[in-house]
């Protein structure tokens, strides 16, 4: 996907004002919020603490992150082992020919997609079409936003940003018949109109191509979380089965993984375990009637191994839950699209810029309130709010921030140094501020931050500063 | 028991009547307060937009200002965070600093935390006849678990009834410079805690950090609500919110 998060400010301004959006979004909230409460709170059930549990999960990643390489050879030689064909990738660039060649090599016209947002990151719809190659997205929000041609909006939720209607009036003209009138009872049904037209496609299809929630070490297995079964079905009846997916999904054990699903369903969904978990290893046995005859992994770099010992190797433990979107009162004024690259929300803000560059996307690391509910719910305990810091200082230090903005802070900094001054202006301030203000009190227009005052009054100060008084009472 | 009250910049500025409510808490508890002269501010909006060397060179002027007191009392949550977990943070490499920022830190507390959990408080001297919904800033809330304090005190001011809104713990959309920077985005997240504010149907809402506050009220009277009042915890357990 090119990224167009340089456009950040101009996309949550349209955004904001979309009114099919905002109602999608509303309904989405409470329930994204409200089933990880109660998944967690489930974890009481089993006598087992959230911060602890947590904890746990941080401490598996961090093993890994902290020798990927070393792991990275484990599940190499493990996978090849298992009859699996392991290539590696740098780029998106790499990605797109990998497949393209595996596809040409063995004669596929059709590939079946489980959800990959690394696929997004290769942009690899574009290219397998332009190639000849058929992409089909299976996953039910994947296959909705193919229809609409957009991306997705939602790490888990592809499609979260779409109403019902919208959603209808795409099948209604992809699958041939007049539009109806729909409400959510309709779900359950236009579920099975898609999974009709989508099991032609499994069945058809040469080659499949799904992503891996995690890669386990010791067994070189793929682990693939899904809800809907397309997973399943994409891994196991075409020919060929590509796995694309990033070099820091390893966990080291089966062990490692059964402790991670303790809470990344619950922290994505809520539910205490998704309705298909599947450990893939290797080809179609000798014996055995199903799965593909060739399994290719890609394990992608794309960014990530420079992050290895960086300031933000922390991100680097991302399960991909989608909590820190699901808690974020921006995402939740603006939806997935407005972020301009493949990953939104707070985990999109660190990560979009630091893939695609941090001069590209100078907006991101700003568009948060600071307010840490991502990094209150992040079920490997990713400081999100002090990695978005991190890259604001990035910014500061090579100069990338607006010069007047620079002078501003600056000047400012300058007075706040200069108490004698600084008591001085803030006098005069507090007056002109008070001389702006109607006969209620308000401030309704504010010249120096049209920002605020677009949105809000600016209730009006007394007119003279607490330090001015206190110094009277003082004298009195 | 001598402590610093830092005002904080804000209310320096926008809202005297907190720093005066908080002298009052302050001075009834029976410590003896005092304003360091010098005071501006801790320098949270140069570390937020990522200028560490200013942030650095405001929190050792604070720092400077600070020591050498019992406490020192802040009436806001973010600038308290600031001074708590930034600071030692910021100076953690600097020699001559990194002890003297923890020290200001260790003593440095919320108003809130120091009545409740300091001074541990058992009276207050404010009225207030009728219903307030508390607001649970996030850097109070998140940085400094700051939650039962404010509640707990204002358990305590006669007449008042508290109401819990949905969603309290819910960021507003201040966020500093993001409510300028991102004026829109900013304005449809008040939206939202407008709306919880509506849902309770309080007589006035309540917080601990005037930031908020201000971005808040501002809405409130954007949409037309001239009604619900908008409070600081100070004014309120003071007895000076205007009635």
């Amino acid at each position: 996907m090119h990224s167009q998060a340089m456009h950040f400010q101009a996309r949550a301004g349209v955004q904001v004002a979309n009114k099919g959006l905002q109602k999608a979004l509303e309904k989405a909230k409470p329930l994204f919020v409200g089933k990880r409460a109660k998944g967690i709170a489930g974890l009481a059930e089993d006598g087992l603490g959230f911060e602890e549990l947590r904890s746990t999960c941080e401490a598996i990643r961090r093993r890994v992150v902290d020798d990927l390489d070393v792991w990275l050879e484990i599940f190499e030689e493990r996978a090849r082992a298992s009859g699996a064909e392991v290539l590696w990738a740098r780029d998106g660039d790499e990605i797109r020919r990998h497949v393209i060649d595996i596809a040409r090599r063995h004669g596929v016209t059709k590939a079946v997609k489980s959800k990959s947002m690394l696929s997004e990151e290769a942009r690899l719809n574009e290219a397998l079409s332009a190639a000849g190659i058929r992409p089909v997205e299976t996953d039910l929000g994947e296959y909705i936003i193919q229809l609409a041609g957009e991306a997705p909006s939602h790490i888990i939720a592809p499609a979260v940003h779409k109403t019902i209607g919208e959603v209808e009036a795409l099948f209604a003209k992809e699958h041939g018949r007049p539009a109806e009138t729909r409400t959510s009872a309709d779900i359950p049904a236009m579920a099975r109109e898609a999974r009709a037209v989508l099991r032609q496609h499994f069945l058809s299809a040469e080659m499949g191509i799904s992503g891996a929630n995690f890669l386990i070490a010791e067994s070189g297995s793929a682990a693939l979380v899904t809800n809907e079964g397309n997973g399943r079905m994409v891994t196991t009846l075409p020919r060929v089965h590509v796995v694309i997916t990033g070099i820091e999904k390893i966990v080291p054990t089966l062990e490692d993984f059964a402790t991670l699903m303790r809470l990344l369903p619950r922290s994505a969904t809520g539910q205490s375990i998704s309705n298909y978990v599947s450990l893939l290893t290797g080809t179609r046995g000798a014996n055995e009637t199903e799965g593909p005859e060739k399994t290719v992994f890609i394990l992608v770099d794309n960014g990530r191994a420079a992050l290895a010992g960086s300031d933000f190797s922390d991100m680097l433990r991302c399960i991909r839950c989608g909590a820190c979107m699901n808690h974020c009162p921006v995402y939740f004024s603006l939806g997935g699209h407005a972020y301009g690259w493949v990953y939104p929300g707070p985990m999109g803000s660190v990560l979009t810029p630091l893939y695609t560059g941090i001069e590209n996307a100078l907006d991101l690391p700003h568009a948060s309130t600071g307010c840490n509910q991502c990094g209150s719910v992040c079920p490997v305990n990713i400081p999100l709010p002090a990695l978005m810091h991190r890259l604001r200082e990035i910014q500061d230090e090579r100069g990338l921030r607006p010069r007047h903005e620079r002078f501003a802070l600056r000047a400012w900094g300058w007075l706040a140094a200069r108490p004698g001054l600084y008591r001085l202006l803030t006098r005069r301030a507090a007056r002109y501020l008070r001389w702006l203000a109607d006969d209620s009190g308000r401030i309704r227009v504010l010249g120096l931050a049209p920002g605020w005052s677009d949105g809000r009054d600016l209730p009006a100060p007394p007119g003279q500063t607490f330090h001015e008084l206190y110094a009277a009472r003082k004298r009195a | 028991m001598r402590l610093a009250l830092y005002v904080t910049c804000l209310v320096d500025l926008m809202r005297p009547a907190i720093g005066f409510a908080s002298l009052r808490l302050l001075e009834e508890a029976g410590c003896e307060v005092v304003v360091p002269p010098g005071q501006t501010c801790c320098g949270q909006p140069a570390w937020s937009t990522g200028n560490r060397p200013l942030a650095r060179d405001l929190a050792k002027k604070a720092i400077a200002e600070l020591e050498g007191y019992d406490y020192v009392v802040i009436p806001s949550g973010s600038c308290s965070d600031q001074i708590r977990n930034v600071y030692p943070q910021l100076l953690a490499d600097d020699p001559a600093w990194a002890a003297r920022a923890q020290a200001v830190a260790a003593c440095s507390y919320e108003l809130s935390c120091f009545l409740k959990d300091v001074l541990q408080a058992e009276v207050v001297p404010g009225e207030f006849a009728g219903s307030v919904t508390y607001h649970d800033s996030c850097k109070g809330l998140r940085g400094l678990g700051i939650k039962a304090q404010p509640r707990a005190l204002l358990g305590k001011v006669r007449g008042l009834m508290l109401a819990e809104m949905p969603d309290c713990e819910e960021c507003c959309g201040f966020g500093g410079a993001f409510a300028v920077r991102f004026g829109d985005v900013s304005t449809a997240i008040v939206d939202r805690k407008c709306e919880a504010i509506a849902a309770v149907g309080a007589d006035a809402v309540v917080g601990g950090d005037l930031g908020c506050l201000l971005n808040i009220e501002g809405r409130l009277r954007r949409r037309g609500d001239n009604r619900t009042q908008v409070l600081h915890l100070a004014e309120v357990l003071a007895g000076l919110a205007p009635q």
